[in-house]
C-alpha cells in the first residue's frame, strides 16, 4: 500500500488532542475562516470547491461545489445550510467520531460553507441517539461563539453565521435530505416529492444546502491547502480526496480508517483491518452502507472511489464496509437488512411501504423453511416494482440486499426452499380454499 | 382560465393538446379524455405523489414519472397505457391489496370505491400475496366520524384536505411504514370543524360517517341535487335516499359555489327534516286550549273565515305577517303578494330584519345595488381581504373556505377585525391566517370602523381623484374624524392607532381588496350606518369602483337576500323597490291586476307592538319564531296572547306556534321545489329530494289555497309559474345559477351620494356614542353562532346534536382561572333580568372578560338579555348582556360524561 496523508483524522489521532477550541486553534484551526470571510468572494469559494472535486460523503456522492452553485444568488429572503448528522445507515459510524473528537473542524466547515452560499443560519440535524456528540457540538458551538468564530459580524467581516443543533427522534429516514427538512420544520419526517429541490425550495421553502458532516469537515482543508492539492488525491478528476471508511463485521480490527479514495477494499479489509477475524475466508462485503448491494471476494481489488464501485455493480455510498465470512447465511443477512428497512420505511409511498413488508415476510418464511418454489420469482418482481418507482432513494436502497444476494447466492435461497418442499408432507398445512 | 398564461403543447397517448403552462400532466390527460388511475391526487390538494398509481412514461426521462406531480413541458411526449406503465400500475394495486382486508361486502364505499374500480380493471382475481395482513384495532374517533384503518391506502388525502383546505389540521398520520394510520391528535374525542371533507375525499372506505354506516349500498340510493338551507352560502348538495329514508348528503367536486366542499351543517345536519316532532297534520285549537288534528279543508276554511271576518270588521291593517328567510323565493314572494293583495296590508316583515336588512339598505344607498359587486372568484384574486365582525367560519363556512384559499394559495393579505383571539386549535380559526388581526372589543365595531376611516383620511391614503371630485365629502369626513381622538377609539374598541393604521394601509394599498361584513356589524345598533361608513372607506380608497374590489354583507339565513329581493320586508316591494317607487307600483299593479295597498308598513318590532296595543288583531306567522328569537323582555308572548287570531305555519310546534289558533304543517326545504338567492346574489334551484312528511305542504300552496277560499284567487299550478311571475317583476331573476358577472356600482347613485346624500347623517355616523361600561366585576355574555348549528332548526338534526347537544358557557382558561371555575362545572349567571345555571367549556379563542353562549341553545339564558331596537332600521339587538358568574356546583361533568362514552 502506498503511503498517504490523512486529512480529517490527523488531529484527533494525536493522543493529546481533546477537540477543544484551544487544541483546534493550536493546529491552525479557524485560520481558513479568517482568511476567506469577507475577503474571498463567495463565488470564488464555490468555484474552489468545484475545482477540488469534493463529492458528498452522505451517500449520493453529489459534487459539493455544483450543489452550492444551484443556490439562487439573488434570492432576497433567508437561505439555510443543514449539516446532515443523522448518520443512521447500518455499518456507518464516521460522522459520530468526527463530531465527538473534532467538532470545530465541522463548525469551521459549516461557517465557511454558509458564507459561500450566503446563508446566515445553519442547523446541525443530529441523530437522536447521538447524545454525547450533540453535547460536544453544543459545547463547541458555545466556545466558537465566545471566540467570535460564529455569531454576528464574525471577526469584523460583516458576515453572520448562527449554528444550532437539532436532534432527531429516531427515524432513519430523517437522514434523507428532504425528510430531514420536514422534520426540522417540526413536521412528520417524510421525504418530499422532487422537484422542487432543496436548492430552491428547502427549509421553510427557502434555498437550502444539505451536506453531510464529513463533506463539510473537508472544506477548511480545501481552503487552507487549495483545490489543486485536494484534487490531486484519489482518482481525479471525478473522485478526489480521502474518505473515512467505516469497517465492521468479521474482521480483526473494525473501526474508522481514513484512506484516499483510490485505495482498494483489500487495503482496507486486509491491511488496515487486519483481515478476517477467524480463519474462515471472506464471503461477502457491503461496500457502502446497508443501502449498497453486496460484493464478493472477486471484488476486493476494486478501488473505493465512486466510479469504480459503481462499475463493480454497487456503490460506495456512505463509506460503511461490512465484511462477512464464509459460513454466513446470505439469506439471513438479506433478511436482517430487510427487517431494518421494513422497520424504517416511512410509509409514504406504496411500493416501499407495502413492498418492504411483503419481502420481509417472504424472507422470514424462507428462513423458517417454509419457502415456496415461486417465492424467488415473486421476490424478484417485487424488487423490480420498487426500484425507481418510489418517492425517495430508500426504495432503491432496500432492494439492494435482496437483489444482490439473489444474484450471487441464489443457490442458498434454493436450498432453503428445497428443504421446505421436502418438509412439506411432515408439516401440518393450513388448508387454503383455492378457486384457481 | 386567464388568457395571459403561456400555452404548452404536448402529446399524450398520441393526442396532441395545448394546455396552460404549469398544468399537471394528469390534468392535461383528463382534458383529452384520458383518466390516469390515481389515489392520492386530488384537484383540491397540492400534489403529494405518494401512491405511485399515476406513473406514466415521459419520453427522454429514464424513470416512470408521477403524472400527478409532473408539470407539462413544451414538446413533452407522454404515454399512459404502454405495457411498462400498465405493469407498474398493476403492481401498485397488488401491493395495496396485500394489506387490504377486502371487506367490500360490508364497506360503505363498496360500489363507488377507487380501489375496487381499479382492481376490477387491472388485477387478476387471485392474489399471490399469501402473507399476514396488518390489522389495526378499532379506535373511537368521535360521535359522527368513524375510521376503518385496515382499508386505508395511506394516500393522505384526508390529512391534506383537513390541513390545506379546512385549515383545521385535526388529522394526522401516526406510526410508520405499513402501520401508518390516520388518527386525530391526543387521546380525546375528535374535535374539529366536522366538515365531513375527510370522508368525502377518502378514495376508499377508510373514513365513514357514523350517521349512515352499514345502512345502504351506493347503487340503492336515489340522488337529488339541491341547495343546503342552513346558511346564506347556498351550497349545492346531493341528497341521497333509500326509498324514502334520508341516507346521506354530500357534494360532488365541481358542484355549486362550494365546489363540493360542505360544512358540518350541510354534511351532518340533514336529519332535521325527519325529526319525529315534525307537525304532520293541520292543527286547530279547541275550546279547552288543546290542539286537535284536522283536515286541510277544515283548517284552511277556519283561517280563511277568520281573516275575512277580521279584515271586514277591523280593516286590512288589523292583520300582519311575518315569514322566515328559510323559505324559498317563491314562498316569500307569494306570501307578500298574499298579504298585500288578498289581505291588503303592507304590514309584513321577515327574518331579514334580524340584521341583513342593514346591509342591503346601506348598499342601495351608496352604490345603488342591493347585491355584492364581487363574487367568490374575486376573493381568490384579491390582494387584500378584510373581515369586519364576521365570525365567517361559523356563520358562512364556505365563504370562509374561499377566504382561506385566497390567503393560503394566492397569498392574499388578510385583515381581520373580529372579537376573538387568534388561537390555534384543531378547529379552524380564520384569524390565525391574518396578516393583521385587530381584536375588537366585543360589540365595539363602531369605534373600530371609525378608526379605519380616520386612519385612511389622516395617513394620506385617500385617492387623489376622490379628493378632487368630491372635496366636500372628503372634507366633511376629515372634520368629523378629527373630532374623535385615538385615545377614545382605543378606549372603546381596544385598538391602538398603529394597529388600525397598519391595517388601513394594507387595505388601501392593495390593488384588489374585498371587505366582508358580518353579524357583529349587521346585527348591531346603527348597523346601517356602520356599513355606510365602510362604504365611505371604499370610496375614499378608490376600491368602490375598482373591478375586483368591493364589499359583501354576509347573509346568514339561506334566503336572507331573497327575502329582501322578494319584497318580504317592511320597506320594500319586490325588487327591492321602495314603497313609493312609482315604476314598481305600476309594474305590480299591472302584474297583480290590482293596486298595491297604500297602508303603512310595519317592521317586526312594530308588528309586535301593534299586536300588543290591539291595532293588529291577527298575525300570520310563517316559519318565524319571535318568541324564541327575541329576549324575554321583548314582550312577544304578551303580543301574541293579545291577538284575536294567530296562524302559524311551521315544521315544528315552536313556542310561537304553540300559541296559535291554527297551525299549518309546512314542508322542509328538502321536500319542495323553488329557488334560494345566496349571499353572493346567485339564484339557485332548490329541488324536492324527499316526499313531504305526513300532510305537510309547501308554504306557497297554503297562500294560494287561502286566496281561493277568501274569494281572491292567486293560483299557480306549479312553483315554476311563480318564478315566471317573479322574473317579470324583478330584474336579475332572468337567470338561474351563478350569474356570469356581478352587478356594477350605479355611478349615478354614487355621484349623488358623494355630492349630497352623505350629508344626511354623516355627523351622527362619525361620532362615538359612549357605550355603557360593564358593571364592575361583570362578564360580558354574548350569544354567538356556533359552527355546528344554524338557528334553532339545526337542533333537531341528530348528527349535529351528537356533535354539540347543549349550550355551554365558553370562557378562556385565564378567565376560568380568575373565576375559579373549571371545564364541566356548573355556574350560575345572574343580572337584573334573571339567572341561569349552565355548564362551562374552556375555549381559548374567547377574549378575556367575555363569555360566549351558543344562541341555538339560548333558552335557559334568554332572560338575562334585554331588547334594544335600532331606532332607524328597527333591527332588534339583544345578544350581549353583562352578568356575574358564580360557581354553582363542583360536579365535574366531563368526567361523568367520559365514563358514559
Ligand atoms: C434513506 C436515506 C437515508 C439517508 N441518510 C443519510 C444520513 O444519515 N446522513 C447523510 O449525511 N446523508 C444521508 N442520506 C443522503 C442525503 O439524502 C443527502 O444526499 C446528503 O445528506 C447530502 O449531503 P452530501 O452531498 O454532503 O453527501 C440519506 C439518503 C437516503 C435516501
Ligand atoms: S421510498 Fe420508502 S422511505 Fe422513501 S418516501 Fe417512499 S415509503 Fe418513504
Ligand atoms: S375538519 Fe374534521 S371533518 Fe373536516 S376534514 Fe378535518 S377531521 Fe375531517
Ligand atoms: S383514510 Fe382514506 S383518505 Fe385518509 S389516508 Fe387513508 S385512504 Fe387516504
Ligand atoms: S350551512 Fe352554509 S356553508 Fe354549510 S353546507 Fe349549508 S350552505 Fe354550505
Ligand atoms: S396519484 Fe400520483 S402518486 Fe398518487
Amino acid at each position: 500500500m502506498k503511503t498517504f496523508e490523512k486529512i480529517l483524522l490527523t488531529n484527533m489521532e494525536r493522543p493529546e488532542y481533546t477537540g477543544s477550541l484551544a487544541d483546534y486553534e493550536g493546529t491552525g484551526g479557524y485560520k481558513a475562516l479568517k482568511t476567506v470571510l469577507g475577503k474571498t468572494p463567495p463565488n470564488d469559494l464555490i468555484e474552489m470547491v468545484k475545482k477540488s472535486g469534493l463529492r458528498g460523503r452522505g451517500g449520493a456522492g453529489f459534487p459539493t461545489g455544483v450543489k452550492w452553485g444551484f443556490i439562487p444568488k439573488d434570492h432576497p429572503g433567508p437561505k439555510y445550510l443543514c449539516c446532515n448528522a443523522d448518520e443512521s445507515e447500518p455499518g456507518t459510524f464516521k460522522d459520530r467520531q468526527l463530531m465527538e473528537r473534532d467538532p470545530h473542524q465541522i463548525l469551521e466547515g459549516i461557517a465557511i460553507s454558509c458564507y459561500a452560499i450566503g446563508a446566515q443560519t445553519a442547523y446541525i440535524y443530529i441523530r437522536g441517539e447521538f447524545r454525547l456528540a450533540a453535547k460536544i457540538l453544543e459545547r463547541a458551538i458555545a466556545e466558537a461563539y465566545r471566540a467570535g468564530h460564529l455569531g454576528a459580524d464574525i471577526h469584523g467581516s460583516g458576515v453572520t453565521v448562527n449554528v444550532s443543533v437539532h436532534a432527531g427522534a429516531g427515524a432513519y429516514i430523517c437522514g434523507e435530505e428532504t425528510a430531514l427538512l420536514e422534520s426540522l420544520e417540526g413536521k412528520r419526517g417524510k421525504p418530499r416529492t422532487k422537484p422542487p429541490f432543496p436548492a430552491t425550495h428547502g427549509l421553510y421553502q427557502k434555498p437550502t444546502v444539505v451536506n453531510n458532516v464529513e463533506t463539510l469537515a473537508n472544506v477548511p482543508h480545501i481552503v487552507n491547502r487549495g483545490a489543486d492539492w485536494f484534487a490531486s488525491i484519489g482518482v481525479p478528476p471525478k473522485s478526489t480526496g480521502t474518505r473515512v471508511f467505516c469497517l465492521s463485521g468479521h474482521v480483526k480490527r473494525p473501526g474508522n480508517y481514513e484512506l484516499p479514495v483510490n485505495a482498494t477494499f483489500r487495503d482496507l479489509i486486509f491491511e488496515l483491518g487486519g483481515g478476517m477475524r477467524s480463519d474462515k475466508p471472506l464471503k461477502a462485503f457491503i461496500p457502502g452502507g446497508a443501502s449498497a448491494p453486496f460484493l464478493t471476494p472477486d471484488h476486493v481489488d476494486v478501488q473505493m472511489d465512486f466510479e469504480s464501485v459503481a462499475m463493480a455493480g454497487s456503490m460506495s455510498g456512505s463509506g460503511g464496509i461490512t465484511v462477512m465470512e464464509e459460513g454466513t447465511s446470505m439469506v439471513w443477512a438479506a433478511l436482517r437488512l430487510m427487517e431494518f428497512f421494513y422497520h424504517e420505511s416511512c410509509g409514504k409511498c406504496t411500493p416501499c411501504r407495502e413492498g418492504s413488508s411483503w419481502i420481509v415476510q417472504i424472507l422470514q418464511r424462507i428462513m423458517n423453511k417454509q419457502g415456496r418454489p415461486d417465492d424467488l420469482r415473486t421476490l424478484t418482481e417485487i424488487c423490480e416494482n420498487i426500484g425507481g418507482r418510489t418517492v425517495c432513494a430508500f426504495g432503491d436502497a432496500e432492494i439492494a440486499p435482496v437483489q444482490s444476494t439473489l444474484k450471487y447466492w441464489r443457490n442458498e435461497y434454493e436450498a432453503l426452499i428445497e428443504e421446505a418442499e421436502a418438509l412439506k408432507g411432515s408439516r401440518k398445512e393450513i388448508p387454503v380454499l383455492s378457486l384457481a | 382560465m386567464s388568457n395571459t398564461s403561456t400555452m404548452v403543447t404536448l402529446t399524450i397517448d398520441g393526442i396532441r393538446t395545448e394546455v396552460p403552462e404549469g398544468t399537471l400532466v394528469i390534468e392535461a390527460a383528463r382534458q383529452v379524455g384520458i383518466m390516469v388511475p390515481h389515489f392520492c391526487y386530488h384537484p383540491k390538494l397540492e400534489p403529494d405523489a405518494n401512491c405511485r398509481m399515476c406513473l406514466v412514461e415521459i419520453e427522454k426521462i429514464p424513470k416512470l414519472q408521477t403524472s400527478c406531480s409532473t408539470r407539462v413541458a413544451e414538446g413533452m411526449v407522454v404515454r399512459s397505457s404502454v405495457p411498462h406503465v400498465e405493469s407498474a400500475r398493476k403492481s401498485v394495486l397488488e401491493l395495496l391489496l396485500g394489506n387490504h382486508p377486502l371487506d367490500c361486502p360490508v364497506c360503505d364505499q363498496g360500489g363507488r370505491c377507487d380501489l375496487q374500480d381499479f382492481s376490477h380493471e387491472y388485477t387478476p382475481t387471485v392474489s399471490r400475496f399469501k402473507e399476514l395482513k396488518r390489522v389495526f384495532p378499532k379506535q373511537y374517533l368521535g360521535p359522527v366520524i368513524e375510521t376503518q384503518m385496515n382499508r386505508c391506502v395511506s394516500c393522505m388525502r384526508c390529512v391534506r384536505y383537513c390541513d390545506e383546505v379546512m385549515d383545521a389540521q385535526a388529522l394526522a398520520a401516526e406510526g410508520r411504514g405499513t402501520i401508518t394510520q390516520i388518527t386525530h391528535w391526543a387521546g380525546n374525542e375528535l374535535e374539529c370543524d366536522m366538515c365531513g371533507g375527510c370522508i368525502q375525499i377518502c378514495p376508499v372506505g377508510a373514513i365513514t360517517s357514523r350517521l349512515s354506516m352499514y345502512d345502504y349500498r351506493p347503487w340503492m340510493l336515489k340522488r337529488t341535487e339541491t341547495i343546503c338551507s342552513y346558511c346564506g352560502d347556498g351550497c349545492q348538495i346531493t341528497v341521497q335516499r333509500k326509498d324514502d329514508q334520508l341516507i346521506e348528503v354530500n357534494s360532488a367536486l365541481g358542484a355549486g359555489r362550494n365546489n363540493g366542499d360542505l360544512c358540518v351543517r350541510g354534511y351532518f345536519g340533514y336529519h332535521a327534516a325527519e325529526h319525529p316532532d315534525r307537525v304532520q297534520q293541520p292543527l286547530v285549537r279547541q275550546a279547552d286550549g288543546s290542539f286537535a288534528e284536522v283536515t286541510w279543508e277544515e283548517a284552511l276554511d277556519r283561517v280563511a273565515r277568520q281573516f275575512t271576518r277580521i279584515k271586514a270588521t277591523h280593516g286590512s291593517d288589523a292583520i300582519g305577517g311575518l315569514i322566515t328567510t328559510r323559505c324559498t323565493n317563491e314562498d316569500l314572494y307569494l306570501f307578500q303578494k298574499f298579504m298585500r293583495v288578498v289581505i291588503g296590508t303592507n304590514q309584513i316583515d321577515s327574518g331579514a330584519r334580524y340584521g341583513h336588512i342593514n346591509g342591503v339598505r346601506a348598499l342601495r344607498r351608496v352604490q345603488g345595488t342591493h347585491r355584492w359587486t364581487i363574487r367568490y372568484e374575486d376573493l381568490a384574486q384579491a390582494d387584500a381581504i378584510m373581515l369586519v365582525g364576521t365570525n365567517v367560519n361559523e356563520s358562512n363556512p364556505i365563504t370562509a373556505l374561499h377566504v382561506k384559499q385566497a390567503v393560503k394559495r394566492k397569498g392574499a393579505q388578510l385583515v381581520t377585525l373580529e372579537s376573538l383571539l387568534p388561537v390555534r386549535s384543531t378547529v379552524s380559526n380564520i384569524t390565525t391566517l391574518s396578516k393583521h388581526h385587530l381584536e375588537v372589543k366585543s360589540g365595539q365595531f363602531s369605534a373600530a370602523i371609525l378608526g379605519l376611516v380616520k386612519a385612511v383620511v389622516e395617513s394620506n391614503l385617500v385617492q387623489e381623484d376622490v379628493a378632487r371630485e368630491a372635496p366636500e365629502f372628503v372634507q366633511t369626513i376629515r372634520t368629523n374624524v378629527a373630532k374623535v381622538s385615538w385615545d377614545a377609539i382605543r378606549e372603546q374598541s381596544g385598538l391602538s392607532q398603529t394597529d388600525v393604521e397598519t391595517a388601513a394601509r394594507t387595505y388601501s394599498q392593495a390593488e384588489r381588496a374585498v371587505v366582508l361584513v358580518g353579524r357583529e356589524v349587521l346585527r348591531s345598533l346603527g348597523g346601517e350606518g356602520l356599513v355606510t361608513n365602510l362604504m365611505d372607506l371604499q370610496i375614499l380608497t378608490g376600491h368602490l369602483r375598482r373591478s375586483g374590489s368591493g364589499l359583501g354583507c354576509l347573509a346568514e339565513g339561506s334566503n336572507d337576500q331573497g327575502a329582501v329581493e322578494m319584497g318580504a320586508v317592511a320597506e320594500y316591494f319586490p325588487g327591492p323597490a321602495g314603497l313609493h317607487d312609482e315604476e314598481s307600483q305600476k309594474t305590480l299593479t299591472r302584474t297583480w291586476g290590482q293596486a298595491v295597498p297604500a297602508g303603512a308598513p310595519a317592521t317586526l318590532p312594530e308588528v309586535l307592538t301593534r299586536a300588543r296595543t290591539g291595532d293588529i288583531k291577527s298575525l300570520f306567522i310563517v316559519g318565524d319564531n319571535p318568541v324564541e328569537s327575541l329576549p324575554g323582555d321583548a314582550g312577544v308572548t304578551e303580543a301574541l296572547d293579545a291577538l284575536e287570531f294567530l296562524v302559524c305555519q311551521d315544521l315544528f310546534l315552536t313556542e310561537t306556534a304553540k300559541r296559535a289558533h291554527v297551525v299549518f304543517p309546512a314542508c322542509s326545504a328538502m321536500e319542495k321545489d323553488g329557488t334560494f338567492t345566496n349571499t353572493e346574489g346567485h339564484v339557485q334551484s332548490v329541488r324536492q329530494a324527499t316526499e313531504p312528511l305526513g300532510e305537510s305542504r309547501p308554504d306557497w300552496e297554503m297562500f294560494s289555497a287561502l286566496s281561493v277560499l277568501m274569494d281572491h284567487p292567486i293560483e299557480y299550478n306549479e312553483v315554476k309559474e311563480i318564478f315566471k311571475e317573479i322574473r317579470g317583476v324583478i330584474p336579475g331573476y332572468g337567470l338561474l345559477g351563478p350569474a356570469s358577472t356581478p352587478p356594477k356600482v350605479d355611478e349615478k347613485t354614487v355621484a349623488q351620494y358623494v355630492t349630497s346624500g352623505f350629508k344626511e347623517d354623516v355627523d351622527q355616523r362619525y361620532t362615538l356614542d359612549a357605550s355603557p361600561a360593564a358593571p364592575e366585576g361583570a362578564l360580558t355574555l354574548r350569544l354567538v353562532q356556533s359552527l355546528y348549528h344554524s338557528g334553532k332548526y339545526s337542533t333537531r338534526a341528530k348528527g349535529l346534536m351528537e356533535i354539540e347537544g347543549e349550550g355551554r358557557l365558553h370562557v378562556n382558561a385565564r378567565e376560568a382561572g380568575r373565576l375559579g371555575i373549571e371545564e364541566g362545572q356548573t355556574v350560575r349567571l345572574a343580572n337584573d333580568g334573571g339567572q341561569a345555571t349552565v355548564s362551562v367549556k374552556l375555549n381559548d379563542r374567547v377574549p378575556d372578560a367575555v363569555a360566549w353562549f351558543p344562541e341555538h341553545f339560548d333558552e335557559p339564558v334568554r332572560a338575562l338579555f334585554s331588547l334594544k331596537v335600532d331606532p332607524h332600521t328597527h333591527v332588534p339587538v339583544w345578544k350581549t348582556a353583562h352578568v356575574t358568574v358564580t360557581k354553582w356546583s363542583s360536579t365535574n361533568r366531563s368526567i361523568e360524561e367520559r365514563s358514559r362514552v
